[in-house]
């Protein structure tokens, strides 16, 4: 599924729409801690997450993330957008709860 | 007088202290012992016969903006009638004398095989605007101006760089990322979110550019990222510098203050001196250090309470070096 599939899975409007929005999810990952997301190794990761500031974007491109989705309609200040852009970096919002999105995303990939 | 000029500079002195005082960048000295006076002397000369007028001469030095003649029959060299002797004869009224009765015959001179660092040392000697230059058989074959070394100096200089920036883009398609040198500073100031992230961001994609392998191209941005970060919420703000070269990644992040009490503990898992604000915007879970030295094949951190604190990560770009 890719990105941009993920992102109807969750309702989520895509602001920018980056390098990797085409790109195969192959991981998620939930947090709101960008310290644990630079210890994930794994590539091709969409990272749902309710904060929201341009570390964010900045963390999802050090750990080559194909896309960043901030949970609970959280407004998004608009440097991020100018963020997404320069780091050409998908980005998208949605109104689920992080753990609602969680739930829905595993749905719509099925068992791995 | 018509007496041969003697003549000062002899091979002896060849070997004598290094004219360019050590100094100089060594493609520079190698050129300047590397050229001979030959290559760099002028050839087409403006000379006149013993029985010319000074006159003759001054009108030459008009016509051609020149400073110095040489006196020359038939390849040998007599004399040279300076700028000086010109003034001299104008004063004394003797203009219209021949040469051979003024010119100046005491003269110093250089043989086209000598190295150039010879005549470099040779102006600084005597102050002289320039030096006729004779062969091996003490003919006049040239004459050897400060200008003259500076327009050859300035060729085979562009010729050498040109000739090192095609040998290194040659030796980079060879040996891939392994020869790249790249070195970066980034002043980090303290508390600093909204550029937080831009030096290792901006290091990722240089990176992503020079084609690095995508593990290694994580690691160093994962590592710079961190240092980064923590330059911003602990430091009361430093450098962070990075630079590639001999097939390893070097990221530094340099800070003035305040400095680590107690290095071990900082270094262990879920340690942190980070206040709510800084963990409302996601960092702070004391994992920092520890994920940069996760990341790295070397690491190392020095710091003192009260003054800085250095911290340097090393990871080898070499894919081979991976193990």
């Amino acid at each position: 599924m890719t990105m941009i599939e993920v992102c109807e899975v969750v309702k989520a409007d895509v602001l920018v729409k980056g390098e990797g929005c085409q790109k195969t999810v192959l991981h998620v990952m939930a947090s709101d801690l960008m310290s644990d997301v630079l210890l994930v190794d794994e590539d091709d990761m969409l990272l749902l997450t309710s904060l929201a500031s341009d570390q964010v974007l900045r963390t999802a491109q050090i750990v080559g993330a194909v896309g960043v989705i901030v949970v609970n309609g959280k407004p998004l200040p608009s440097s991020m957008v100018n963020v997404a852009n320069d780091l050409r970096m998908t980005l998208a919002t949605s109104k689920f709860s992080k753990y609602d999105a969680c739930v829905a995303i595993h749905a719509a990939l099925g068992p791995t | 007088m018509s007496a041969a000029p003697q003549t000062h500079a002899t091979a002896a002195t060849l070997g004598g202290t290094d004219p360019a005082g050590g100094h100089e960048p060594l493609v520079l000295l190698e050129l300047i012992q590397r050229l001979k006076v030959r290559d760099v002397m002028t050839t087409k000369l403006t000379t006149v016969s013993r029985a010319a007028p000074l006159r003759q001469v001054q009108e030459l030095m008009r016509k051609k903006k020149i400073s110095g003649v040489p006196v020359e029959e038939s390849g040998r060299f007599f004399g040279l009638v300076s700028i000086d002797d010109i003034i001299r004869a104008l004063g004394g009224g003797y203009i219209e004398d021949a040469c051979s009765r003024h010119m100046t015959t005491k003269l110093v001179v250089l043989e086209d095989d000598m190295p150039l660092s010879f005549a470099l040392r040779y102006f600084d000697r005597y102050h002289y605007g320039r030096f006729p230059v004779l062969n091996r058989d003490q003919r006049l074959v040239g004459i050897i101006c400060q200008r003259d070394i500076n327009r050859a100096l300035l060729v085979e200089l562009t010729r050498e760089l040109h000739r090192l920036e095609s040998s290194s883009a040659k030796n980079a398609e060879q040996d891939g990322t392994a020869s790249i040198y790249v070195l970066r500073e980034f002043p980090i100031c303290k508390y600093d979110f909204e550029n937080a992230g831009k030096a290792a961001n901006q290091i990722k994609q240089l990176l992503q550019e020079k084609k690095f392998p995508p593990k290694i191209i994580r690691r160093i941005a994962v590592a710079a990222y961190e240092l980064e970060i923590n330059l911003c919420v602990h430091s009361d703000g430093g450098v962070l510098s990075w630079q590639i070269s001999n097939g390893r990644a070097e990221i530094i992040a340099r800070d003035a203050g305040p400095g680590i009490e107690d290095v071990e503990w900082a270094c262990r898992d879920g340690t942190s001196t980070a206040n709510e604000w800084i963990r409302s915007l996601g960092f702070g879970a004391g994992m920092g250090l520890v994920n940069v030295k996760r990341v790295s094949d070397e690491f190392e951190i020095t710091s003192k309470k009260g003054s800085g604190t250095t911290v340097k990560s090393v990871i080898y770009t070499d894919v081979a070096e991976q193990g």
